[in-house]
Parts: C-alpha cells; sequence; structure tokens
C-alpha cells in the first residue's frame, strides 16, 4: 500500500507471494480438524458411556485420546499455524517465501507424520508422554519439518525489503525456535525396535523434561505463534493501528522469559524437588500481566472499530478469540497457586481450562483468520456471512457448556476426594462413587462438543462453497524498494535497532527461553540423587517390563494417575505417599495427569491375580458403574518376548542394573513368572490358557506397583511419615 | 515517512499525537503509555512471586512433608478419639438394632459392604461362611463380631470397617450377622474354617 509513495527512496523491486502453499495448509488445517473434533467427541462420550468405542481396541480411550490431544495440537493448530505464518509473514517482510519447494516439502512431510501418526496411535505405538506420544520415526520426522519451517521463516527475513521486523514475527521467531529445542529434548530417547523407544530419562527427571515440554507446547506452540497470528490479523481485520508499542514490546519479552519456567506447576505436590515446585508456581502467576499485555493490545487495537466487530465475522472470532485468551490465561495463574492446585490437579477442572484455550482461543483463532485469508487469496468473497454467525454461536454456546461441566465435574470430583468426615475417615472412600456422581456432566460436555463439531462443519462447507465461487486470477505483482535502500531512522531506540537485525534478534529469543530452561532442568538432570543408586526399589522383571509397555499402549496413563500426593486424603485412600526414588526405572515415567480412574501407584497386593483379571474382562462386573474400557483383547493377544532381552539391554546402558545372566535368560524367566500368574488364575477357574499373553504381563506390572515401597517399609528402609510425627 | 494516515485505517482523534512512524503491510502502531494497572498487577505478581518464593525457599516456610506431617498429625488425633468411642460395645445401644427395623437397616448395610466377599447371607467366599458354628477370629458372640467389623483383619483380607462406615452401622450388621447364625443355604454354602464354637 505505501509502496508508491517510498517509490523517491531507491530502486524499485518487483515480487510475489507463494499462497498456493498457504492455501494447502489451510484445507490440511480444515480436514484435519474436522478429524480431531470428531475423535474429540468420540472420546467425550466415551466417558459417559463406555460402550462408545463399539468394542474395538483401536478406538478405546486410551489410544484416542492422544490422536485426539496429537491431531488438534499438531495437525489442525500446526498447519494453521503455518499457513498463517507464510501467508503473514511473506506480506510483512515484502518478500516472497525464501523456498517454495522446501515449503511443500516441509507440508507433505507433515501431513505424512499425521497420517502415519495417528495410525500408529490407534495401533498402541505410544511412548506414554503427553503431547509426546508419537514414536522415534516421527520425532526424527517433526524435527526436520520444524527446522526446514524456520529456515523458511529466516531465508524469508533474509531477503526481506522491511527494514524492520514487526511484532508479529517476533513471536514466529520464537515459537520456532523454542519449539525446536523442546521437541528436541524431551525427544532424545534410544530405540528399541522400529516403533518402540524408552527415554534416556527415568522418573523424576522424565516427569520434569516432560512437563517442561508439555506447558511450553501450550506456551510457544499454542500462543506465541497465534499472539503473532493476532497482531497481523487483528489489525488488518479492523483497519485499526495496535495499541501500543510499547506494550508489545514489554510483554513480548516478558513472555517468552517467564513461560519457559512454569512447567512445574503441572508437578506440585510430585516428588520433584520442591524449590522448583515454587518456582514453577510463581512464574506461573507472575504470567498473568505478560499474558493480558497481548490480550489488551489485541482488544484495545479494536478500539472505536467494535461495530464492525458485531458485522464482521472475522474480527467477531477474532475478537472472541482474544477474549477467550485471557480468560484462560488468568485461569492458568489461579490454577498454579499449590493450594488451588491440590483440587484442580487430576480433575476435569484442568480438562475445560485446557478448552477454553483450544476452542476459545486457538480454533476462533483460526476460523477468523481462515475466514480473512480465504476470500483473499481465492480471489472472492465469502460465501455465507450468515453460516458464519451461526457457526460461531454454535461454537460459543458448545465452549461454554463444556467449561462450565468441566469446573463443575472438576470442582465436584476433586471436592469428593478430599472429604474427610471429623473421625478423618474418607466420606467416598468408594472411588467410582466420585465417577458417577460426574457422569451428567460428561453428558452435558459431551453434547457441547457436538456442538463445536457442527458449527466446525458449518465452516468447512461455507469454506467448500467460497473457494468453489473462486475467480481465477494471476499472482498479483507487487513492488517495494529493495531493503539496502533503506536509510537508517534517525533516533532509533535500542529494541528498534535491534528490530532490524532479525538473526541477532533470534539469538536473544533463544537465550531468553535457554535462561530458565538450563536453571531448572539441569540441578534436576545431573543430581545422582535420582540415579538408580543404592536404592530399595528392584528392577522391574521381564515380565513386569513387558507389562509396563502393555500399560504404556493401552495408554492406561490417561486416566489412571501413579503418584500419591502428600496429604492426608491421598494416604488413607492410596496408602504411603510416593517418593522420589520409586521412579528410578520408569522410563517413561507415568504420573499421569488426569484421575479418571483411581491413582495406581499402590495398587500391587491390593487385589489378587483373579480380581485383575475379571476387572480388564468386564470392569463393570466388579465395580458397578465403572466407565473403564473393556480390554478382553488382553487375553488373546500374545505379549511380545522377541524384544525382551534388546529392551533389557537398552536398560541396562540407561543403568538399569541388569546382570548380563539375567538378559540372557529374560525370556524364560518372563515364562516361569507368567506361567506363576496363569496358574493361580486357572486355579480360581480360568479355563483359557493365557500364560503367554499380554494380561499375564500387565497382571505382573500392576503387582509390582507400590510393592517394592510396602516391602521397604516393613523392613526399615523407609519411614512411613503418615504417623504425623517428622 | 510521515504520521499522515497513508493507508485506510481508522484513528481516532485522541490517538493522532501517538501513530508511529511504522508501517508493516498497512499496518500502523500506536504508542500508548503501559496501562498502569497492567503496571501494578505486573510489579504486584512478581513481588509476590519474590516474597513467596523466599519465605517457601529460605524463611521457614513449610515444607509440603512438614505441612503434610502437620496434617497427619491432626487426622490422626481425630481417629484415635473416634476409635476410642467406636472401640467401646456398648450392650444396650446394641441391642436397639436387633429389632426389625433394626435388621433390616441391618441387611442394607451388610449387602452394600460385605456381600462382596461373604456372598449372600453370609454362605461365604473369599470371606469364611458366617452362619456356621465355626470361627476364625470371632467367639461366636455379638461383641466379638463386631470388635472384628470394626478393627478387620487386614492381613487376610477382612476391611477395618471402623474406618469406613458408622458405628450405627456397624451394630446393624453386626446384629445382622447374629441373625443369620445357623441359616440353611441352599447350595454352595463355604465350608467351615476355623474353631468349632457351639451356639448358645
Ligand atoms: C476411560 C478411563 C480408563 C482407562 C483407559 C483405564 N481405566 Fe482403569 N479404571 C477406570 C475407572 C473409572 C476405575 C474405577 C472403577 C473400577 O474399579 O473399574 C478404574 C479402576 C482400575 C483399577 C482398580 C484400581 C483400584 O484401586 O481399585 C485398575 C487396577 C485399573 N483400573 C487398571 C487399568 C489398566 C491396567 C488400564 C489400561 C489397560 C486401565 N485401567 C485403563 C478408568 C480407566
Ligand atoms: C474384602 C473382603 C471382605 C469384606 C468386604 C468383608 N469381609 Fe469379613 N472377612 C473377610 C475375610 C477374608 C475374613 C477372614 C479373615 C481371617 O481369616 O483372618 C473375614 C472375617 C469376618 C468375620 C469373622 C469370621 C470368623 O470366622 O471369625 C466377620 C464376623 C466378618 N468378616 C464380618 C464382615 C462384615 C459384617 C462385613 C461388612 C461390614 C465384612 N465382613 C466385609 C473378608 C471380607
Amino acid at each position: 500500500m505505501s509502496t508508491e509513495q517510498v517509490s523517491h527512496q531507491g530502486e524499485m523491486e518487483q515480487f510475489s507471494y507463494d499462497d498456493k502453499v498457504v492455501k494447502k495448509y489451510i484445507l490440511a488445517s480444515l480436514f484435519w480438524g474436522f478429524a480431531a473434533l470428531l475423535a474429540g467427541v468420540t472420546i467425550a462420550f466415551q466417558l459417559s458411556s463406555w460402550k462408545f468405542n463399539f468394542g474395538l481396541e483401536w478406538l478405546t480411550f486410551g489410544r484416542l485420546r492422544p490422536l485426539h490431544t496429537n491431531a488438534a495440537i499438531f495437525a489442525f493448530v500446526g498447519n494453521a499455524i503455518f499457513a498463517g505464518v507464510f501467508y503473514s509473514l511473506q506480506r510483512l517482510a515484502k518478500a516472497r517465501l525464501f523456498n517454495s519447494f522446501m515449503a511443500n516439502f516441509q507440508f507433505w512431510l507433515w501431513q505424512l507424520i499425521i497420517a502415519g501418526g495417528g495410525l500408529s496411535l490407534l495401533l498402541g505405538y505410544s511412548h506414554g508422554k503427553e503431547y509426546a506420544e508419537l514414536e522415534w520415526p516421527f520425532d526424527i520426522a517433526i524435527a526436520i519439518a520444524w527446522v526446514l519451517f524456520g529456515v523458511n521463516i529466516l531465508g524469508t527475513l533474509w531477503k526481506r525489503r522491511e527494514k524492520h521486523i514487526y511484532v508479529a514475527i517476533w513471536f514466529y521467531i520464537s515459537t520456532f525456535v523454542t519449539v525446536a529445542v523442546l521437541h528436541i529434548v524431551n525427544s532424545i530417547e534410544i530405540p528399541v525396535s522400529l516403533m518402540k523407544s524408552y527415554p534416556v530419562y527415568a522418573g523424576v527427571q522424565d516427569a520434569l523434561v516432560q512437563w517442561w515440554y508439555g506447558h511450553n507446547a501450550v506456551a510457544f506452540f499454542l500462543t506465541t505463534p497465534f499472539l503473532g497470528l493476532m497482531y497481523y490479523f487483528v489489525p488488518k481485520a479492523a483497519n485499526r493501528p495496535v495499541y501500543s508499542y510499547r506494550l508489545s514490546i514489554i510483554h513480548f519479552w516478558s513472555l517468552i522469559f517467564l513461560y519457559i519456567w512454569a512447567g512445574p506447576h503441572h508437578l506440585l505436590y510430585s516428588t520433584l524437588p520442591e524449590w522448583a515446585q515454587t518456582v514453577g508456581m510463581v512464574f506461573s502467576v507472575a504470567l498473568w500481566a505478560p499474558s493480558w499485555g497481548g490480550m489488551i493490545n489485541g482488544l484495545l487495537t479494536l478500539r472505536g472499530a467494535w461495530d464492525k466487530v458485531r458485522r464482521d465475522p472475522v474480527l467477531k472470532f477474532l475478537a472472541t478469540a482474544v477474549t477467550f485468551y485471557g480468560m484462560a490465561t488468568f485461569e492458568g495463574p489461579l490454577m498454579s497457586i499449590k493450594s488451588v492446585n491440590h483440587l484442580a490437579h487430576f480433575t476435569d477442572w484442568v480438562v475445560g481450562h485446557v478448552h477454553s484455550g483450544t476452542i476459545g482461543w486457538n480454533y476462533m483463532m483460526v476460523a477468523g483468520i481462515f475466514y480473512f485469508m480465504i476470500p483473499r487469496i481465492w480471489n472472492t468473497t465469502l460465501y455465507s456471512v450468515k453460516l458464519a454467525n451461526l457457526q460461531f454461536w454454535t461454537a460459543t454456546i458448545g465452549l461454554l457448556m463444556y467449561m462450565m461441566s468441566m469446573w463443575t465435574a472438576g470442582i465436584t470430583q476433586g471436592l469428593m476426594w478430599r472429604a474427610l468426615d471429623d473421625g478423618g475417615r474418607l466420606v467416598y472412600p468408594q472411588f467410582i462413587e466420585t465417577v458417577v456422581k460426574i457422569i451428567p456432566m460428561y453428558w452435558v460436555r459431551a453434547f457441547g462438543g457436538v456442538l463445536i463439531l457442527i458449527g466446525f462443519m458449518f465452516m468447512l462447507y461455507n469454506i467448500f462453497k467460497t473457494i468453489q465461487q473462486a475467480k481465477k486470477e494471476e499472482e498479483p505483482v507487487y513492488q517495494a524498494p529493495a531493503l539496502s535502500s533503506a536509510k537508517p531512522e534517525a533516533h532509533a531506540g535500542t529494541h528498534r535497532k535491534l528490530e532490524g537485525m532479525p538473526m541477532v534478534f533470534t539469538i536473544l529469543a533463544l537465550l531468553a527461553i535457554l535462561v530458565g530452561s538450563l536453571i531448572e532442568l539441569v540441578p534436576t538432570l545431573t543430581s545422582h540423587k535420582y540415579l538408580a543408586q543404592k536404592t530399595f526399589m528392584k528392577p522391574y522383571s521381564p515380565l513386569e517390563l513387558v507389562g509396563r509397555d502393555v500399560y504404556i499402549k493401552e495408554g492406561c496413563y490417561v486416566c489412571h494417575s501413579q503418584l500419591v500426593r502428600p496429604s492426608p486424603d491421598e494416604y488413607i485412600r492410596y496408602g504411603t505417599v510416593s517418593l522420589a526414588e520409586e521412579h528410578v526405572y520408569d522410563r517413561p515415567f507415568q504420573w499421569g495427569s488426569r484421575r479418571i480412574g483411581p491413582d495406581l501407584a499402590r495398587v500391587g497386593g491390593k487385589y489378587n491375580h483373579m480380581w485383575h483379571y475379571k476387572h480388564m474382562i468386564d470392569p463393570r462386573a466388579v465395580t458397578p458403574g465403572s466407565i473403564m474400557p473393556v480390554y478382553d483383547w488382553l487375553e488373546t493377544k500374545k505379549y511380545d518376548h522377541k524384544t525382551l532381552r534388546k529392551k533389557m539391554k537398552v536398560m541396562a546402558s540407561l543403568g538399569v542394573p541388569y546382570s548380563e545372566d539375567e538378559i540372557d535368560n529374560a525370556i524364560e524367566n518372563a515364562k516361569a513368572q507368567a506361567m506363576g500368574i496363569a496358574n493361580e488364575l486357572s486355579e480360581s477357574g480360568v479355563s483359557k490358557d493365557i500364560a503367554d499373553k499380554e494380561m499375564v504381563a500387565l497382571i505382573a506390572y500392576l503387582q509390582k506397583l507400590g510393592a517394592d515401597v510396602k516391602q521397604a517399609i516393613k523392613d526399615g528402609k523407609v519411614i512411613d511419615k503418615a504417623g504425623g510425627a517428622e | 515517512m510521515s504520521t499522515e494516515n497513508k493507508s485506510e485505517n481508522i484513528i481516532l482523534d485522541d490517538e493522532k499525537a501517538l501513530v508511529l512512524d511504522h508501517d508493516y503491510d498497512g499496518i500502523q502502531e500506536l504508542d500508548h503509555p503501559l496501562p498502569s494497572w497492567w503496571i501494578a498487577t505486573f510489579v504486584g505478581t512478581v513481588v509476590f512471586g519474590v516474597l513467596y518464593g523466599m519465605y517457601y525457599l529460605w524463611a521457614g516456610g513449610l515444607t509440603l512433608e512438614e505441612e503434610y506431617a502437620q496434617d497427619m498429625l491432626k487426622i490422626n488425633k481425630a481417629k484415635a478419639e473416634l476409635a476410642s468411642k467406636v472401640d467401646v460395645f456398648d450392650q444396650k445401644a446394641y441391642s436397639t438394632w436387633t429389632t426389625k427395623v433394626g435388621l433390616a437397616k441391618g441387611a442394607e448395610v451388610f449387602e452394600e459392604n460385605c456381600m462382596t466377599c461373604h456372598e449372600e447371607n453370609g454362605k461365604g467366599d473369599i470371606g469364611p461362611n458366617l452362619t456356621d458354628e465355626y470361627w476364625l477370629l470371632s467367639d461366636g458372640t455379638a461383641e466379638s463380631v463386631y470388635s472384628i467389623v470394626n478393627k478387620g483383619n487386614e492381613d487376610n483380607g477382612m476391611p477395618a470397617w471402623g474406618e469406613v462406615i458408622s458405628k450405627d452401622e456397624m451394630y446393624a450388621a453386626t446384629a445382622y450377622v447374629m441373625s443369620i447364625q445357623g441359616f440353611e443355604h441352599k447350595s454352595g454354602a463355604k465350608e467351615p474354617q476355623g474353631k468349632k464354637i457351639p451356639r448358645k
């Protein structure tokens, strides 16, 4: 627009934008978005009624939930980020994309990862680490695709014709560098086979790295790229100047610097060193203002344009998204306060919180920017404003149903878990009582989800019709003076100068996130306290190790925690509070984040083998009202013993004290232990031959949980602090 | 470049002086000062964080473990107080539960809590048969049944119900167990376990 006015400054160059690849990313995002929401609605119904997995192992909650989260974050939102970033970056840099081939290669690689990854999750190939479930070949592919993305960003900036990089680009840069660091560090793992690996970190260390990653995936995949997009699309759509440049600077740097520290708020009351928990909490609280800085800058940019917000669906979606962003970033710090967290953690409150972010902020943003970009790059107008409005209202009402029901469910269940009478007894000793109580809320949530899905289908139809009426046109050509002709600004402040140096900017952004990362991670990662030395823990027997992998494969961790927090109710309900030491052999750690079912850290020895067998075959036969899926295929599937020795070798290389003998005899050892369990079961009347089946391995693992701790207490090696005395 | 409105952006009157000389694909920026309430929030949370951190890291704030120990102290006291009341078997209070109404309640308590192990009418499964003259723990009196229900024998799988249900419910369950002595099971009663103590 301003290009002609500055023409006197230097030689004009002609260029065009690569919007073809943007189109591809948009369509992919819509496609996967639908799949992600469909999976989400399905698992929502699975919690209202266990029958909704239709008896298919591939669709059980434990496998479908990771598919839902990965599809929503990396497929739906991921593709939308690539679309939005490539679209706005070219325009902000006044330069064509650095390398279109690379962008297209990245596109197909990304879709391959999604399709293959999705399939592998359904088949049960999983890392067992939330939001990082995909196995190692995918991890490598993701790293490659991401680096290509970054190279394209930096390359385009290299060729830019706009001296200064705009705040949107600051956010894109920080997104690129941080996600690269997070993904690579969290994915360091040793392969056992093509589709199985173990992380190099164990127990507490693994938990810390994982939630440093998990939390900052939210920060740098779901937040910073979208703040960048907000800074481009809100002023563009509203024709309004950004409210405050100064605020942009302050909130950008404070946000990325502080965000990276906040991971441990996912691990409050865990066995993570307490200083790290405290640091995690206070940085989370301090994040409130920087987050709201973004919201203020977004909403106040709309000053004087509110009538447009009412009329224009683009702005309606964007403004609502920013509002939900503000809400979620107020709720987040609140939930990080230790005492609030003790109530909220492991409940549906967290689930509601996440969706106010992903649906309220990300989905609404995506809808807004798609409705902005699509008519422009397909050279047409939006097919139906009415339909977009209808979508807006169904999505908003659906989301409100979602959030309200999850608040209610979460707080209700959290209070029931901890309720003690004046005799120090649990008011609801049966866990299932607390589940049955919130099932009505699960129905409300599921129908909220249906509304969101329907709204999404309106968008699909609307966009389909819009594209159908697109007019073919030549790629428009723009012109602007070359960068070399830009004159230095008089009186430019330090930050303004920095904006003219994207590479230096990138390095500073990297440093800003490395400070917190290093201070928080290094002490725990280097501390020998957490390594397997002189511990009372016995390494997993070969069969238990296989059983643990079945547990991971089935995604039991999405419903069960393995962490007893230090509070009386948890002690009374589950047993001895968790110790850091008991996780030394846990690769990956399996503390979980939601207790849809009870904690399992102390389940070993609580029931006999037969109980577990019956429970796996039909949970409702043992616990009426249970919503746990049926796992009857576990008694027909053989457990994998071919890779057993390799698994133990990998574990040994990571420091687990397996002797050569133990490794050599692993299979015989596993068979003997399995036979013991199978015999006991057959004495109790199980007629099938299940000695070589996954069921037996899983039972062996479940019986191991907490067993060593109980033994250590008996032997006086560990003092159970529950006596109340120090 | 000038601050004139070169694009179609809407600039409000009070903003004219704040428009910066920035232009990115038509996007302009204003230079509003940071809202004071925003600064206050930011400074407030940072100060809170520093004080909170110092208190818990260095200035004697209780660790999670210490807090937990204190809480357990309270809970254990409450438990002990309750136990001292619950442990006493009061014949008079008990006898109010041997009535028809009391026994109906007893059957209910039994069905909810005991049936999973002792089966219908106490014929026994995981737990022993409760209707025969053979006893593992009890001596066949209401008082001893009550005490077993209360304290359990957790090593062998009988839970301590005193920690779960109320005293009245335990009286009711005891009354119910006493009422089914000698009950004739049609089938599947568990074989006798323990010492024979003839009924009085
Ligand atoms: C949809 C969520 C869900 C999934 C997935 C799930 N469970 Fe459960 N689980 C529950 C619920 C709810 C309960 C409580 C009711 C009951 O006993 O069935 C439960 C109870 C249990 C219990 C009894 C715990 C106790 O202390 O009484 C065990 C053991 C268990 N689950 C193991 C598993 C294993 C192993 C897997 C994976 C193969 C698994 N669960 C997957 C929801 C789930
Ligand atoms: C989890 C299974 C389980 C439940 C539930 C259970 N019991 Fe028991 N009960 C047992 C076992 C096992 C024994 C035998 C303990 C032993 O061998 O020391 C037992 C023993 C007893 C005895 C003593 C029997 C004897 O031979 O001395 C009585 C009385 C009794 N239970 C009553 C009850 C009542 C009343 C309830 C319900 C409030 C109940 N039980 C619930 C498992 C259970």
